[in-house]
């Protein structure tokens, strides 16, 4: 007997008790969106988080800490390690530094950076280009707004939040950047008396946007020239000021934090991590931080799906009870089908195929179903946190996430479980009495 | 073509462990001849049916053996039964055993169905043995649609549409009038001379006995071979 007929045969005996087919695919309509909703929650709160770890952040990434700072040859040993691609260190000034630009004043980190480096690890520029020159410098995409005409206390005093705030948005730098010099005002104490000098400085380039909307990027590269002649006004290394609560600091010359290593692939991450903290440095990268989690996700999703099983195999009863129903009415069918010389072996394969067929089915459904669930939880949920709790949700927040293999795995599921509940009744049918079956309208 | 040899069989009735058992045939030794019409006759009870559904493979005999066209069919399992039932005997039954949820055509189509024959070719074969069993305006009938004549009809042409040498019918008469019954014997001595089918048929109707070759009787499970009525065709 050809597939196709046997699918005809199938369709047909469906056809005679749409009622109890059609309850028994909602069974498995339910059971199965069920799992599938159920794992999805497992899958949204998963992808929240890798979300939340990756965010920003590149997979081939190492920070690399270390006891003390690093120095040059410690970096350079780092740069020599198999699998490495790049290694960027920054020596960040630590002084109570100011930039103007014409009434305009800002306080953004600045720092010496191995630009090349930088730009081989995925610094990128969205407008002008990378300093030759001592004085040059790039800024963060974001410099701009940090550059603020100071408003006078008296001005802000009665107004109100949103007031305050739109104030301070127009007090923001407005022009162009690119080409403008700034000044650089360091500060040291001598004694007790407060020096000050002005370093000029021209903006060469601008960094790129930063990938979230939220992530705000006002840094200034400068050059190591640049830094020297801050050093020789400071007469400390990085510009740290001699204030009393830096006596304790060492101060070391030519050493670097924000040690980064960068590998090729996000592959390379693991053996590169474990060499360098066999050196005796520790290490933190994202690659490792996703390791942890997705085993505990992992744990999680199959706790859910085990979970969610069990509301198919709850389904599957219900087949086991139709498909026994079935077998017992079409009892004398079978028995003409074998009296003129039906195959067992095929009449266990159409009862089997229609179980399978109500299982798959109902899986089909389900999985539409639970898409729409998802769809629309991750819509309203949000909403209903804001309204009721009165909380933001995390940006990128997915409390429902439904990946390809999530419905296939639970078609599989529901597929098997089907078939198991369906193979007693199949087997049953193969063993109708073919007279007694015969003798039944007699 | 068919070879009973030394066939006993019986029945346990009753609960389990208190069981009765009823001998139902007695070493029954039996040939019918191809392009033979046999007709087993015999009274309620006698074990006609039951050498039937012996010889169809029913029912696994207690003792002895059942050679059909040569094979010896007797240790046949569910399986090869099915393929030698599907492919050497047809089937006329009493009370027509149609599937009622198929139509006149379904019925007859499905053999050809279980055969696995492709669909274009099983249509036209169908088509063609509903118009010669008179049948070709019924074909979209169910069987609860049909008289007992016409339902007769389409089991027969269920029974011929795969070309068997062999047709077992058991009472093939007893649901008809006496009109459709001298239509049916008609129709199955036509069969018999134009294709040589050779016809077993069960019994207790002296009308269908009267077209038989030859009339085997039973009594108490013993065969008591009558008489030659008729010289065998051909």
């Amino acid at each position: 007997m050809k597939f196709r007929d046997r699918y005809r045969f199938v369709r047909a005996n469906m056809k005679k008790n749409k009622t109890r087919v059609i309850m028994t695919v909602l069974a498995a309509t339910i059971g199965c969106a069920f799992l599938i909703v159920l794992a999805s929650i497992g899958f949204g709160i998963h992808k929240t988080a890798i979300k939340d770890i990756t965010n920003g952040r590149l997979m081939t990434e190492i920070e690399v800490h270390g006891e003390k700072p690093f120095t040059l040859e410690e970096i350079q040993k780092l740069d020599d390690l198999k699998n490495t691609k790049t290694v960027t260190r920054k020596q960040i000034i630590e002084n109570n530094l100011t930039y103007h630009l014409n009434k305009y004043e800002s306080h953004a980190e600045t720092m010496v950076a191995d630009l090349p480096a930088e730009k081989k690890a995925g610094f990128e520029l969205s407008k002008g280009r990378m300093p030759i020159h001592k004085n040059e410098i790039v800024v963060g995409y974001d410099f701009a707004k940090g550059l603020i005409k100071p408003v006078p206390d008296e001005d802000t005093k009665n107004l109100s939040e949103q007031e305050m705030q739109n104030k301070m948005k127009d007090s923001q730098y407005k022009g162009n950047l690119l080409g403008k010099t700034v000044q650089l005002e360091i500060q040291q104490l001598e004694g007790k008396r407060m020096v000050k000098k002005n370093f000029p400085l021209t903006i060469v380039g601008i960094g790129k946007k930063p990938s979230k909307q939220w992530m705000m990027n006002e840094s200034v590269f400068i050059s190591e020239g640049q830094l020297k002649d801050i050093e020789r006004f400071t007469k400390t290394p990085r510009g740290i000021m001699n204030s009393p609560e830096n006596k304790n600091l060492k101060m070391d010359y030519n050493v670097y934090n924000d040690v980064k290593v960068y590998t090729h692939t996000a592959d390379e991450v693991e053996g590169v991590s474990k060499k360098i903290e066999k050196w005796g440095y520790s290490t933190y990268s994202p690659q490792n931080e996703l390791k942890q989690i997705n085993v505990i996700f992992l744990i999680i999703k199959i706790g859910l799906i085990t979970v969610g099983t069990v509301a198919v195999l709850i389904a599957s009863i219900g087949i086991f009870n139709t498909m026994t129903m079935a077998v017992t009415e079409r009892a004398q069918d079978i028995g003409i089908m074998k009296a003129i010389g039906a195959h067992p072996g095929v009449i266990k394969k159409i009862f089997l195929m229609e179980s399978s067929f109500i299982g798959v089915m109902g899986a089909l459904i389900g999985t539409a179903i639970a898409y729409l669930f998802s769809f629309g939880v991750n819509l309203i949920l949000p909403v209903l946190i804001e309204q009721f709790f009165h909380e933001k949700p995390p940006e990128n927040f997915y409390f429902s996430y439904i990946p390809v293999t999530l419905p296939l795995i639970c078609i599989a599921i529901c597929f098997g479980v089907t078939l198991i509940s369906g193979l007693r009744p199949a087997v049953r049918a193969t063993q109708v009495d073919v007279l007694k079956a015969l003798r039944r309208d007699i | 073509m068919i070879e009973v040899k030394g066939l006993s069989h019986e029945f346990r009735i009753g609960k389990k462990g208190k069981e009765k058992v009823v001998p139902v045939l007695h070493q029954v030794n039996l040939h019918v001849k191809q392009g033979e019409i046999a007709a087993i006759v015999g009274k309620s009870g006698s074990g006609k049916s039951t050498l039937l559904n012996l010889i169809s493979g029913y029912i696994k005999p207690l003792a002895g053996t059942v050679t059909i066209n040569d094979i010896d069919v007797t240790s046949f399992n569910e399986g090869k039964w099915a393929d030698f039932r599907l492919n050497h005997l047809g089937f006329i039954f009493q009370s027509f055993q149609l599937i009622s949820s198929m139509t006149a055509f379904e019925n007859v189509e499905l053999p050809l169905i279980l055969k696995g024959m492709n669909e274009k070719e099983r249509q036209k074969q169908t088509q063609e043995m509903l118009e010669i069993v008179g049948l070709s305006e019924y074909g979209g009938h169910y069987p609860g649609e049909l008289s007992g004549g016409q339902q007769q009809r389409v089991s027969i042409a269920r029974a011929l549409i795969v070309n068997p040498p062999i047709i077992l019918a058991d009472e093939p008469t007893g649901s008809l009038d006496s009109d459709n019954e001298k239509e049916l014997l008609a129709f199955i001595q036509k069969l018999n001379k134009d294709r040589g089918i050779t016809f077993l048929i069960i019994t207790h109707d002296q009308e269908v006995a009267q077209i038989a070759h030859r009339t085997i009787e039973i009594t108490d499970g013993y065969v008591m071979e009558g008489e030659k009525i008729y010289e065998v065709q051909g």
